[in-house]
């Protein structure tokens, strides 16, 4: 069975009555890279957004492992969403905090209330955090500033976060977007690791269809919130292109 | 060289904040017990300062239990001076971790540097004798290290809580604060709350028996007051502010020291209360309104002036360098690239500024300045709590009227 | 906007602004320009204050005839301040002006127009749209007359009003020379008493600021629009938010007379009445650095499956802390300002004493405490500048 299932998703947002997203389905198998893409404003984000319902569907069902997402009372929400990694296209850092207790926040689905709040996470935790942050190669990093580093240091100390969650799904929104190409290679290339070593199912939404090819498995292309190619890299042809982008689209190839 | 220095002054000060902390704590508990057990039981301001009442000797002791204790702190902790000034005693090498032995030895060694009155510190500055003697040093602590005991156990957090209770406890007895009687007392004013609450207006527009304004005659005056003061101070101010302005006028020694007396000028007379302004020209022109509007219109003037100067300083250059570039002089630059930039957030300033006079008059009214702070003063001083009530009633609601017209008109302006 | 069809509400939001909010804020103008018109004159003619000009029913006949033209034909203040501009042949005009009688009544038929439009619009060809006519100039539009002609008899009024007789600042000059030399003769005999009162006044400020803090901290994430959501949530949010904006109105001078009753003229009172005053302020502070975070942060630990306390915990109190304590800081100066003008109507510190002096007309005690107040209040606006130098 699926590991992922969205069925006739649907999202309005109620302020100026945008359709984000009409009737999108889709089945993602256990161990993909699924690449997103679409112009902006085509709903990418809203989709992820709606699989974790950081942003509520209007109507449809998310299927995770078998249960549906868009039902499920708080608290199990909360439990679900433990499972799910997911990664920024601004990082989305608590900048004046430092790195170690900006990864530790992956833990926070995990550890009793009362620790999270004293600040007081185990000792295992700890460990984790160390493995996590020296395998995207901060562990020196450690007690600086968020703020204090690079950006592409940034998005790796984001990915520490969602490594600490031992995420069985990564949603990665536009990871690279704010990056140089050959920083957006060294991310994206995590992201490979963790599907490849781990079997994370990661679900991925680009702006460049270069980096798409070259990293998916799989992709599905939005337009005005509706899917309107669903396939492996290859197939993707000039007049695909032409359809998902617009006539007056050019490809740009990021190396 | 030249970091040793600076660490020896660090050590320096790092020990006078120290031994101040601990007489500080020591004073100020005093005082706490003091007021309390004065049998007046309030402070009496009436009173000089007041010092224990000690012997020559108790007072050597007091100065040497000082002194012992900031020495202890400082060499088996992080003092708070210490931490202040960036500094830990670490071991000669360099490695933080000081055994017990090396620190005893700094505190024995230490209380020879005072016998001698801090001679050795005065020889050698940046290693004196008693840190080579226990074999330990004062160096600059080290960013980022990660904490080895939770922070809260520390010295200096123990001596920075002290010091705090210590202060609040003073604050508390000084000012006066009885709990009690804030919640006791509730209905002691129970005819102003009725004036709060069912406001009497039947001096609204008639004025009362033994006043010249009604209530809404007092308020017109006070905004009124308000708008003339803050309209004339804005006009003054407008073009000395440039003067007041580094970026402008700071360019020759002319300049500089038009720009030092502007800005003196300005900080000067905004520290002086309208309140003093207002009984002087009470006795100057006489009592009432006028009197009062010079009063805030004075305040105003250093006030909008610092304002628009700093407003002025912070622009962008931009324009100004391609305004100069072209071959304006001073006062088209001005004119065409300093003005536009600023007249936005003046109008807003001008807008705040009235609001902030208007409240003040009612304070100018107190010491003879007119307006609703008169009629206020003299509802109060007769007792008269209705009208008390009446008076606050109408102020509040004239302001948060004028509150959300401005904010509304600045927001649309700015 | 002309031929979109409008959802019920935005008809309703379109009627109310138009035929309701428009010409009750050019209303407003019009009184107003009325009101010092008739002060300005009574000065002038009868040398006397005068609140309303005529008989009440040619100025009730004025102020809403003359709103209505004005909404009709001209770019009027209520039209400018809600940025809508009238298009439409100027024939259409005087048909606009009659149906806009209907006032509420024309709102309310908005409500069955599928476009909002008013009966007015709908009958005289002319129609509203949004944006305005921008770019004039202000002295070509009937606004920027409007406010000047008001500032003008706002200024004659004043001056009658206030009785400014200039003269006076030089004919009566002499007889404040001996008040001059004592303000420049301070009674340095009271320095130690002025110490003991300034320790007093610093304190008033110091307790005010220290328990003010924690009870705004606590109720600005009651009053942040990002932090309260749902049908708890809202109304809560409301109140406080009113609550915050109705005590502000009230200055810290009335609290001060109010707690002066209440709990005895004293410190005491002037530190609740600074306290109450601080709790308002830095809660609409606090607040709105709350609605200002970035809400980055607070979704991915959201995404984290953390509770909505561990992401209040993690995402927004890092953000905050450094902001608020320096808005403490600010209002901690603030505060040594006021305590002063506070203490002298509610008695308690210096500002008690300064204020005697000068009601006395004894000058050199009053100038003696003032310069122990500026010497305070320039040290403490140091102190605090420096300290927000080092948080930002
Ligand atoms: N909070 C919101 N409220 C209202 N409309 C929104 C909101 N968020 C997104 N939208 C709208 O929903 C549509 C889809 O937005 P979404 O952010 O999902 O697109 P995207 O494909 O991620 O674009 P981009 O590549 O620019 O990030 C857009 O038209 C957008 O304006
Ligand atoms: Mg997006």
């Amino acid at each position: 069975m699926a590991h992922l299932v969205i069925e006739r998703l649907t999202k309005v947002y109620e302020r100026g009555k945008v359709r984000a997203l009409t009737d999108v389905s889709f089945e993602v198998e256990r161990g993909e890279f699924l690449v997103l893409i679409g112009l902006s404003g085509s709903g990418k984000s809203t989709l992820l957004r709606c699989v974790n319902r950081l942003v509520e569907p209007t109507s449809g069902r998310v299927i995770l492992d078998g249960t549906d997402v868009t039902r499920l009372s708080p608290r199990a929400l909360r439990r679900t969403r433990r499972k799910i990694g997911m990664v920024f296209q601004q990082f989305n850092l608590v900048k004046r905090s430092s790195v170690l207790s900006n990864v530790l926040t992956g833990r926070l689905g995990y550890v009793s209330t009362w620790r999270a709040l004293l600040g007081r996470f185990p000792k295992e935790d700890l460990e984790r955090a160390r493995r996590a942050l020296s395998r995207v190669g901060l562990l020196e990093k450690m007690y600086a500033r968020a703020d204090e580093l690079s950006g592409g240091q940034q998005q790796r100390v984001g990915i520490a976060r969602a490594l600490m969650q031992e995420p069985e799904l990564l949603l990665a929104d536009e990871p690279v977007s704010a990056l140089d190409p050959a920083t957006s290679h060294s991310i994206m290339q995590y992201l490979e690791q963790m599907n490849r070593d781990d079997g994370v199912t990661v679900l991925a939404s680009l702006h460049f269809l270069s980096l798409a090819r070259r990293y998916g498995t799989r992709i599905i292309a939005l337009k005005d919130g509706q899917v309107v190619f669903d396939g492996p890299p290859g197939a993707i042809d000039n007049a695909k292109f032409k359809e998902i982008y617009g006539e007056d689209a050019e490809e740009v190839e990021v190396r | 060289m030249r970091e040793r220095l600076l660490l020896s002054r660090r050590r320096f000060l790092s020990f006078f904040l120290d031994w101040i902390s601990w007489v500080y704590l020591l004073y100020a508990g005093f005082s706490v017990h003091y007021i309390r057990t004065s049998p007046t039981l309030i402070w009496r301001p009436e009173e000089k300062f007041v010092l224990p009442e000690l012997g020559l000797t108790d007072w050597i002791l007091v100065l040497l239990v000082t002194v012992e204790l900031t020495l202890l702190v400082r060499s088996f902790g992080v003092s708070l001076g210490q931490r202040a000034f960036g500094v830990i005693l670490a071991r000669a090498d360099g490695s933080p971790r000081v055994g017990f032995f090396p620190r005893f030895g700094h505190f024995l060694a230490s209380q020879l540097v005072l016998l001698t009155v801090g001679l050795p510190v005065l020889v050698r500055p940046d290693r004196p004798w008693h840190e080579r003697a226990a074999g330990v040093a004062l160096l600059p602590r080290p960013r980022g290290a990660p904490r080895v005991r939770p922070w809260w156990t520390s010295a200096y957090a123990l001596t920075g809580a002290a010091l705090a209770g210590v202060t609040v406890a003073l604050g508390w007895v000084v000012t006066d604060i009885q709990v009690g009687a804030l919640i006791r007392d509730v209905d002691k004013p129970a005819r102003l709350w009725r004036g709060l609450s069912r406001p009497d207006l039947s001096y609204f527009f008639v004025p009362h028996p033994l006043e010249v304004d009604s209530i809404f005659g007092a308020l017109v005056k006070s905004l009124f007051m308000a708008l003339l003061a803050t309209l004339a101070g804005a006009a003054i101010a407008f073009p000395f502010s440039f003067l007041g302005a580094r970026n402008i006028t700071a360019t020759g020694p002319v300049g500089r020291v038009g720009y030092a007396l502007t800005r003196g000028f300005f900080n000067v007379f905004r520290s002086i209360e309208s309140i003093f302004w207002a009984s002087i020209f009470a006795i100057w022109v006489g009592f009432g309104a006028f009197a009062g509007t010079i009063a805030l219109f004075l305040h105003t003037i250093a006030a909008l002036g610092k304002l628009y100067s700093e407003q002025v300083e912070h622009i962008d250059p931009g324009p100004v360098e391609a305004a100069t570039a072209a071959g304006g002089n001073r006062l088209q630059v001005i004119k065409q690239a300093v003005i536009p930039q600023v007249l936005p957030p003046f109008l807003a300033f001008t807008l705040y500024r009235w609001d902030i006079n208007l409240r003040m008059a009612t304070v100018v009214g107190f010491v003879g300045g007119g307006g609703i702070g008169l009629l206020l003063k003299n509802f109060k001083d007769g007792g008269e709590w209705t009208q008390v009530g009446a008076v606050i009633v109408t102020f509040a609601v004239t302001v948060w009227l004028l509150d959300f017209v401005s904010g509304w008109v600045r927001e649309r302006i700015v | 906007m002309r031929g979109e069809a409008l959802p019920v509400l935005g008809r309703l939001k379109r009627g109310l602004t138009l035929g309701v909010v428009v010409p009750a804020a050019d209303m407003a103008v019009l009184a107003l320009l009325w009101f010092v018109g008739s002060l300005f004159f009574g000065f002038l003619l009868y040398g006397r204050e005068v609140y309303f000009f005529g008989p009440w029913w040619l100025a009730l006949l004025g102020i809403v005839e003359g709103a209505l033209l004005w909404g009709a034909w001209g770019l009027s203040p209520g039209m400018a301040l809600a940025r809508i501009a009238l298009q439409g042949p100027l024939r259409g005009r005087a048909g606009y002006w009659i149906l806009s009688h209907l006032g509420p009544v024309g709102a309310l038929l908005a409500l069955f127009d599928p476009e909002g439009r008013l009966p007015a619009e709908r009958w005289s060809g002319v129609q509203a749209v949004e944006g305005g006519r921008r770019g004039r100039p202000w002295y070509r539009t009937s606004t920027g007359w409007a406010a000047v002609v008001g500032l003008v008899l706002s200024l004659g009024a004043a001056v009658g009003t206030l009785q400014i007789d200039l003269n006076a600042l030089f004919t009566r000059a002499p007889a404040t020379v001996k008040y001059w030399q004592q303000v420049f003769r301070p009674n340095t005999s009271l320095l130690v008493l002025g110490i003991q009162l300034l320790i007093e006044t610093f304190f008033m400020a110091l307790m005010a600021t220290l328990f003010a803090a924690p009870v705004a901290a606590a109720l600005s994430f009651l009053a942040a629009r990002n932090l309260t959501r749902g049908w708890i949530g809202r109304p809560v949010y409301l109140l406080v938010r009113l609550a915050g904006s109705v005590t502000r109105s009230v200055d810290a001078v009335l609290w001060a007379i109010i707690f002066g009753v209440w709990v005895g003229m004293g410190s005491f009172a002037g530190s609740l009445a600074l306290w109450i005053h601080s709790v308002v302020d830095l809660l609409k502070l606090y607040a709105d650095q709350l609605e200002s975070i970035d809400p980055g942060p607070v979704e991915a630990v959201t995404a984290t499956g953390a509770s909505r306390l561990e992401v209040i915990r993690y995402a927004v109190i890092p953000q905050i802390v450094n902001p608020y304590l320096s808005f403490t800081l600010y209002r901690w100066d603030i505060n040594v300002r006021m305590a002063t003008v506070v203490g002298l109507v509610g008695g308690g510190g210096i500002g008690f004493r300064l204020g005697g002096a000068l009601t006395d007309f004894n000058f050199s005690t009053a100038s003696m405490y003032m310069i122990l107040v500026i010497v305070l209040v320039w040290a403490i606006d140091y102190l605090s500048a420096r300290l927000r130098a080092k948080l930002a």
